[in-house]
């Protein structure tokens, strides 16, 4: 993780910082050890005190408990009216700039000069994937010679993975300014084997590769790191380079697009529809919040922000939004995320049979949700960073740490443990209207705040691609009507995984990076 | 076609306001809701609009297809799956409760209401006609129960009913019938020189007290029976003093609504339960021998005496499936009366008939009408 002085010249301040890319306690010493590790039990010590506070309060404070969780389903209902709010008017604008003609927007500016450096990390996945991404990016309305492209494989992947790289290279290259193929050494140490690692390695690997010998100024260079499966849409690099121009800070900013698991929708079942939906629509939900908002899975920033902070880290799991956390902190407080309201396509889990999908859909919100590792890493160098607003600190802290504990404990509150003072309460509580009245009010609380999914089926069938003719048009009635299964998914695939998650990271049981399985049937996009 | 995107990035003062709203929403919700499910109304008589304070009632009336009346007004039937009514905006006092059907016997309990509380209890309607399946000593080939003795036009079962076909013979020959095996076993059941199995005998030695007990001849009489004592689950039924009672003997905690009460004075006790049960506590605090359980807000009495319609029990046992309900064969027939006395104990006849004899078996009831043998059938039909 150290580098010498001389490998630390081009970078920030804090980002020379031995700590400045921590990942978990054990990298850390004496009493940063200590309270780093003080941070990584806290999100799961609050989720489950809030859990057992509720059974116990249940049992013998009933009628309290009985007041907060009708408090609780109040605030449920009006949060649910509160983001559907964001989710309609981030659908209002994604439409909105999905009918702009970018390509005449950014004609106003100086624009030639830049180039798009995407660095696309991949596992096993099957060629189709890649074929999909790439072609994405050789269609788009964007000089594909501005476009260095970095395929990015894992040594621990096998020969094949890397010979698959070199045909996309051998089919695609030409058509780029750059191509490169990069392949990411097993067991270096330090690192955890996944996406974070890898990329760091193939961004070490463009710059000497590339960047450097061809004296391209950094900034100049607008990195988008992308999953594989990503298939970008046409106008993105203009829609990219437009709110780049337009940035207040470009070099301190993130930008994010909007993720539609659109690329198999057709193919994949409906738990793992609603499940990338309801992704999609969290993040249209943070499109709206960017002050809330950190880098999610597909994004871009410039190259200069990443080249100043070491291109971000190569030991965690979450990596998509630690490079977020790292330039927030690094400049700072001055780094901001600009939401782009545009999409790019990727795919939603796919597994063979519903037992996979689910255990796949698992493993993979169980990998997102172990993002709370982020909350720690912020907790940690906010009280290091002396430099950051006291009030921007406090604010993302809270924020961040309200986000993660209500996603473990909202849905299981609510959809559980409502019910808890009616089977564990006193026989003096059974008694009482409250008690009686109690079930029926969650109840109309929560058809109330279902009615949200009304308007999220209808959402989610307007950003649907064209049906297939392989597949019925009975699927579209399946695709509206499977949002009754949120109640579940968002206990089963949200609260859940990310209580594992918690628990594992509150006992030191630290994650390595899981790979979702991606795959395709048919090319819909 | 614009220059420049038309729809920006949500301001974050229409964020801050909106949110702003909701949060003054839930200040203002929350209390209301609060005060509106803890039992709090709006009430707008006399042209004024005060907050009154108003309970609830739970009537469990075990999914049959009956009309609830409260205070004389119909009430809305529960959702489907549902077998209980749950009447809210009561206000406190005495209310009426009626549960009827037209085929079967009207359950009747004025019940007190308080302030936030809900009063519990539960009906049982029998029909109107009593429902039988014949045990015949013979059966046909197909297994068809055979009468004999039936005279032409008449009823089989008199003033029962069944739903069992039967054959009736015209004839006392039973070459072309087989025996009926339950009904060895049945009349087993009321022989006491029956040569039956171990259990069986048992239960006539230890049951032959509770075939008949006197209850006119020595009303000074303070000795309890010494058979063993009846019991199901938590609840037993012993004799004492020539009454038949009812007892709660499992965990205090899990007491019974229907033994309780929630007044302390004997005289409100009196004007919401009945005068026998302000009695009933006032005997047990005379009584060295019997506590009264004091629970939260209310006391509870460990006993409940059963009504006998002023009559010689010849047979008690627990209704089937159930601890709230008794089988009693009085002088005049069979009836089944709730263990719940709060105004009154409701009591409803199964069987009709003076010269009857009365066995639960399994949670079966069998009945010896001279020389018929019945299971009463205790399962009521749907609604014609």
């Amino acid at each position: 993780m150290n580098e010498s002085p001389k490998d630390q010249d081009h970078l920030l301040p804090y980002a020379r910082r031995s700590d400045f890319k921590v990942a978990r306690a054990t990298e850390l010493t004496g009493s940063d050890r200590r309270f780093y590790r003080f941070l990584e039990i806290v999100p799961g010590v609050t989720a489950w005190l809030s859990l057992i506070g509720v059974i116990l309060a249940s049992i013998y404070i009933p009628q309290y408990a009985a007041y907060f969780i009708i408090a609780f389903a109040i605030y449920w209902v009006l949060k649910t009216i509160f983001l559907s709010y964001h989710v309609r008017y981030n659908w209002k604008r994604l439409r909105h700039h999905m009918k702009l003609d970018w390509q005449r927007l950014v004609g106003r500016f100086e624009y030639r000069h830049l180039h798009h450096l995407v660095v696309l990390p991949y596992y096993k996945e099957p060629r189709e994937v890649l074929e999909g991404a790439l072609k994405g990016l050789r269609e788009a309305n964007y000089d594909p010679k501005q476009i260095i492209v970095v395929l990015a494989a894992e040594e621990r992947a096998g020969e094949e993975a890397a010979a698959l790289g070199h045909e996309m290279e051998a089919r695609f290259g030409a058509d780029f300014g750059h191509f490169l193929v990069t392949v990411h050494p097993s067991d270096i140490a330090g690192e955890i084997a996944g996406k974070g690692s890898n990329v760091h390695w193939a961004l070490n690997q463009v710059h000497d590769s590339v960047i450097a010998p061809n004296a391209i100024p950094h900034r100049d260079i607008l990195t988008s790191i992308f999953d594989i499966d990503t298939v970008i849409y046409q106008d993105y690099f203009n829609c990219l380079i437009w709110h780049f121009m337009t940035a207040e800070n470009p070099y301190k900013s993130a930008f994010q697009p909007v993720p539609l698991f659109t690329n198999n929708l057709w193919d994949a079942s409906a738990l793992a529809r609603v499940m990338a939906m309801s992704s999609t629509f969290w993040q249209m939900i943070m499109q709206e919040r960017p002050d809330k908002a950190a880098t999610f899975s597909s994004h871009s920033v410039s190259y200069q922000a990443l080249y100043e902070i070491g291109y971000g880290q190569a030991n965690v799991v979450s990596e998509d939004s630690r490079i977020y956390w790292n330039l927030l902190i690094a400049n700072e407080g001055k780094f901001v995320v600009v939401p782009m309201s545009y999409p790019i396509a990727m795919d939603a889990v796919t597994a063979a049979g519903l037992w996979g999908t689910i255990k796949n859909i698992y493993r993979q919100h169980r990998r997102w949700t172990y993002g709370v590792e982020n909350w720690c890493y912020i907790v940690y160098h906010f009280a290091k960073n002396p430099d950051i607003p006291r009030r921007r600190k406090w604010t993302i802290a809270l924020l961040q740490g309200e986000g993660y504990w209500s996603l473990v404990t909202n849905p299981i509150m609510l959809f559980i443990l409502g019910w808890a003072p009616i089977y564990l309460g006193s026989r003096e509580f059974h008694e009482t209207v409250l008690s009686y009245e109690l079930p029926i009010m969650v109840r109309n609380l929560l058809i109330i705040a279902m009615g949200g999914l009304v308007v999220s089926s209808i959402i989610s069938l307007s950003l649907t691609p064209p049906r297939p003719k392989h597949r019925s048009r009975f699927r579209y009635v399946v695709m509206a009507v499977q949002w009754i299964m949120v109640p579940m998914t968002m206990i089963v695939f949200s609260a859940i995984p990310g209580l594992d998650a918690q628990t594992r990271l509150m006992f030191g049981h630290y994650m390595g990076f899981w790979v979702t399985p991606k795959s395709r049937e048919s090319q819909t996009s | 076609m614009p220059n420049e995107p038309q729809i920006k990035v949500l301001s974050e003062q229409r964020r801050e306001r909106f949110f702003w709203v909701l949060v003054v929403v839930f200040l203002v919700t929350l209390p209301t809701l609060i005060f509106y499910t803890t039992g709090y109304r709006l009430s707008f008589e006399d042209e004024q609009t005060t907050i009154v304070s108003t309970g609830g009632m739970y009537i469990n009336t075990e999914d049959l297809d009956v009309e609830v009346y409260l205070d004389e007004e119909l009430i809305e039937r529960p959702r489907l799956f549902r077998s209980a009514y749950y009447i809210q905006n009561l206000s406190a006092g005495q209310h009426r409760v009626v549960v009827q059907r037209p085929d079967l016997q009207t359950w009747v309990k004025d019940l007190p209401v308080y302030s936030h509380i809900v009063t519990e209890a539960s009906a049982f309607n029998l029909p109107e006609r009593p429902h039988v399946r014949p045990i015949t000593p013979y059966l046909t080939a197909a297994g068809t129960p055979v009468l004999f003795g039936v005279a032409s036009g008449t009823e089989p079962f008199g003033i029962a009913t069944s739903t069992e076909p039967v054959f009736v013979a015209t004839t006392t020959a039973t070459s072309s019938f087989t025996q009926n095996e339950e009904f060895v076993f049945v009349s087993s059941l009321f022989s006491i020189t029956s040569t039956s199995t171990r259990s069986v005998f048992e239960r006539l030695v230890d049951g032959l007290d509770r075939f008949r007990f006197a209850t006119t001849t020595d009303a000074t009489s303070t000795a309890t029976s010494t058979q063993q004592p009846v019991a199901r689950g938590n609840t037993g039924l012993f004799i004492r003093n020539g009454e038949l009672f009812a007892e709660w003997i499992g965990n205090q905690q899990n007491i019974p609504y229907y033994y309780c009460v929630s007044t302390d004075t004997a005289t409100s006790t009196a004007a919401r339960y009945g005068d026998h049960v302000a009695e009933a506590f006032s005997r047990i605090r005379e009584a060295t021998s019997t506590e009264i359980i004091i629970d939260g807000n209310r006391r509870c009495r460990p006993e409940i005496k059963l009504d006998r319609l002023r009559q010689d029990v010849f047979y008690y046992a627990f209704f089937p499936n159930t601890q709230d309900l008794v089988v009693l064969h009085l002088e005049d027939g069979v009836y089944v009366t709730e263990i719940d006395d709060r105004a009154w104990q409701n009591t409803q006849l199964l069987y009709p008939g003076t010269d009857l004899t009365v066995v639960v078996e399994n949670d079966l009831i069998f009945v010896r009408d001279g020389e018929r043998y019945y299971e009463l059938i205790t399962e009521i039909e749907p609604s014609p």
